[in-house]
C-alpha cells in the first residue's frame, strides 16, 4: 500500500458533507452547557442552600468522568428513565421514537454544562467588586448592574477559557461515533472502510479539525479585540 | 434494553472492572514519561529561539493541539505501519497499546511543551542572572535553579494535563486495547445490563481522579515549601488601631503656626 495524495483530497470534499453535523453537535453543546454552566456558577457564587450542594457534586463528578463514560450513561441510562416514566404516567412516547442525535446533544450538553461553569465562576469572579458597588451607586437594581455592568466585562474576562471549552466540545464531538452518529470523524471511517484508505481518510479529517480550531481561535482573537476596548489603556 | 436495573450488578461490574485499571494507568504512565521527554525537546527550541526548529515546533504543538486526540490515534493506528514500511520496519504485528501510547505520547508532549515553556517563563529572570553570577554556566543554571522553581510552578498545570489523559485513555478501546472502558463495553454482553456497567466504570475513574488530585496537591506543597509564605499576613490597621497608631521615629508634624 502506498500513500495515495489524490485520495486525500476525495476524502477531504467527501467529508466536507459530515462538518455541518460536527457544528452542530458542539454549538448546541456549547451553549446549552453555557446555559446550565450559568445557572450552576450563579447558583454557587450566590450560595443558594440546595443547589449549591448539587451544582458541586455535578461539577466534581463530570469532572472527574470521561466524556465518553458520560455519553454511555445518557445513551443506556435516558431510554431507562424515559420508558418507566412514559409507562407509569400514560404518555405515548418511546425512548426508541427519539433520534440518537438527541442523546448526543443531552450528554455532551452535560458535559460542558460542568465545563462552563468554571468558565462562568472564573469570569464573574474576575470582575471587580467595585464595579458593582458603582454601579448601585449610580441607582441601578441588581438585574441591570448583571446585565449592563457585570455581564460585559465577565465575558471579556472569560473570552479565552470558552474558546478553549468550545475547541475542548469540539474535539469531543468526535465521540459521536459511539452513538451511531456520522459526523466527520464517522464519516472518516466510513469513507475510510469503503475505499480500503484509512490513512489519506484520517489526515483529510485532522486537516479538517485542524482548520476549524485555527477558525475558533482566530475569531476569539477578533471577539477579544473587540470587548476588551474598554480595557486599553493609554489615551484616546 | 428490556432489563431493569439491579444494584448488585453495579457492584459486581466494579469488582470485575478493578483489573483493567492497571492497563489505563500503563498507558497513562508510559505515554506521560515519553510525553513529558518529548515535550522538552519541543519547547527547548522555542524557549532559546533556534531559527528553524522553532516554526517546526510550533506547528507540532499547533497540530496535536488543534485536531481531536481520537483522530490522532487512527492516524497513528494507520498510519505508522505504511510509514515504517517504507524505512523496512513490519509493524503489522505489534500490539495496539504500543500504538496507543505512542499517539498518547505526541499528543501529550504538545500539551507538556506548553506547560514546560509557560513555568520557565515564570521562574524570575533575576534567578538565571544571580546563578550567572555566582559563576554557573548556562547548564548548571538550568538544572539547578531554573529546572527545582519550574517544577513546583508546573505542577497544577501537569495536574491537570494527566487527569485529562487519564479521561483520554478511555478511547483507547476504538483501537482494540481492552482498558477499563473497553472492558466495561465488553462485560455486560451477556447480561445486558449495560447501565449499570457504566455507572461502575464512572464511578472507577472518578476514585482515580479524585486520588490523582489529592496526590499532586500534596506534591505542590512540597516542591513549593522555599516559597515560606507569611503564616499571617500582617492585616491593614484600620479604625481605632489606626487612630492611635504609633508614627514611625523622625517624622515631624508640622508645628500649627509654625513659622519659620
Amino acid at each position: 500500500m502506498k500513500l495515495d495524495p489524490a485520495f486525500i483530497w476525495t476524502a477531504f470534499v467527501e467529508l466536507l458533507s459530515a462538518v455541518p453535523t460536527t457544528l452542530e453537535i458542539t454549538a448546541v453543546s456549547v451553549l446549552c452547557g453555557f446555559l446550565i454552566g450559568a445557572g450552576t456558577a450563579l447558583a454557587r457564587l450566590y450560595r443558594v442552600p440546595v443547589l449549591r450542594q448539587l451544582g458541586s457534586a455535578y461539577v466534581t463528578f463530570i469532572r472527574g468522568t470521561p466524556m465518553l463514560v458520560h455519553l454511555l450513561l445518557v445513551l443506556f441510562g435516558l431510554p431507562m428513565l424515559i420508558d418507566s416514566l412514559a409507562e407509569s404516567l400514560g404518555w405515548p412516547l418511546r425512548s426508541v421514537s427519539i433520534p440518537m442525535i438527541g442523546f448526543v446533544y443531552v450528554a455532551f450538553s452535560l458535559t460542558s454544562g460542568a465545563y462552563m461553569s468554571e468558565v462562568v465562576r472564573a469570569g464573574l469572579l474576575a470582575v471587580d467588586r467595585g464595579q458593582i458597588e458603582a454601579a448601585y451607586a449610580v441607582g441601578m437594581t441588581t438585574p441591570q448592574a448583571l446585565r449592563r455592568i457585570v455581564f460585559p466585562q465577565a465575558f471579556a474576562a472569560a473570552l479565552p477559557n470558552l474558546s478553549n471549552s468550545t475547541i475542548g466540545m469540539l474535539h469531543g464531538s468526535t465521540l459521536a461515533f459511539a452513538a451511531s452518529v456520522v459526523d466527520v470523524n464517522a464519516k472518516a471511517q466510513i469513507v475510510a472502510s469503503t475505499n480500503w484508505k484509512f490513512f489519506e481518510a484520517y489526515i483529510a479529517a485532522a486537516v479538517i479539525f485542524w482548520g476549524l480550531t485555527i477558525a475558533i481561535e482566530r475569531l476569539t482573537a477578533l471577539l477579544e479585540k473587540r470587548h476588551h476596548a474598554y480595557n486599553r489603556g493609554g489615551v484616546a | 434494553m428490556g432489563v431493569p436495573f439491579e444494584w448488585s450488578y453495579v457492584f459486581e461490574y466494579f469488582v470485575k472492572l478493578l483489573p483493567s485499571v492497571r492497563i489505563s494507568l500503563v498507558i497513562v504512565v508510559c505515554s506521560l514519561a515519553f510525553g513529558l521527554i518529548v515535550g522538552l525537546v519541543v519547547a527547548l527550541p522555542r524557549m532559546y529561539r533556534v531559527p528553524g526548529l522553532q516554526r517546526v515546533s510550533q506547528v507540532y504543538v499547533s497540530f496535536f493541539r488543534g485536531t481531536p486526540i481520537l483522530i490522532q490515534l487512527f492516524l497513528f493506528y494507520y498510519g505508522m505501519p505504511e510509514v515504517l514500511k517504507l524505512v523496512g520496519l513490519d509493524v503489522s504485528k505489534v500490539p495496539s497499546l504500543y500504538f496507543v501510547v505512542f499517539a498518547f505520547a505526541l499528543h501529550i508532549g504538545a500539551y507538556a511543551s506548553e506547560a514546560i515553556r509557560a513555568a520557565a517563563n515564570a521562574v524570575d529572570r533575576g534567578q538565571i542572572e544571580a546563578a550567572y553570577a555566582v559563576g554557573m554556566n548556562g547548564r548548571q543554571a538550568l538544572r539547578r535553579i531554573v529546572m527545582p522553581q519550574a517544577l513546583g510552578i508546573a505542577v497544577p498545570v501537569l495536574a491537570n494535563l494527566v487527569i485529562a489523559m487519564l479521561k483520554d485513555t478511555s478511547l483507547a478501546f476504538s483501537l482494540g486495547t481492552m482498558e477499563l472502558t473497553g472492558k466495561a463495553q465488553t462485560l455486560p454482553t451477556l447480561s445486558q445490563h449495560f447501565f449499570e456497567a457504566y455507572l461502575s466504570l464512572a464511578a472507577i475513574y472518578f476514585i482515580i481522579c479524585f486520588a490523582l488530585e489529592k496526590l499532586f496537591a500534596a506534591l505542590e506543597r512540597r516542591l513549593l515549601r522555599y516559597e515560606r509564605r507569611p503564616v499571617q499576613e500582617a492585616k491593614p490597621a484600620y479604625g481605632r488601631k489606626w487612630l492611635n497608631r504609633r508614627l514611625p521615629a523622625g517624622l515631624d508634624l508640622p508645628k500649627e503656626g509654625a513659622s519659620s
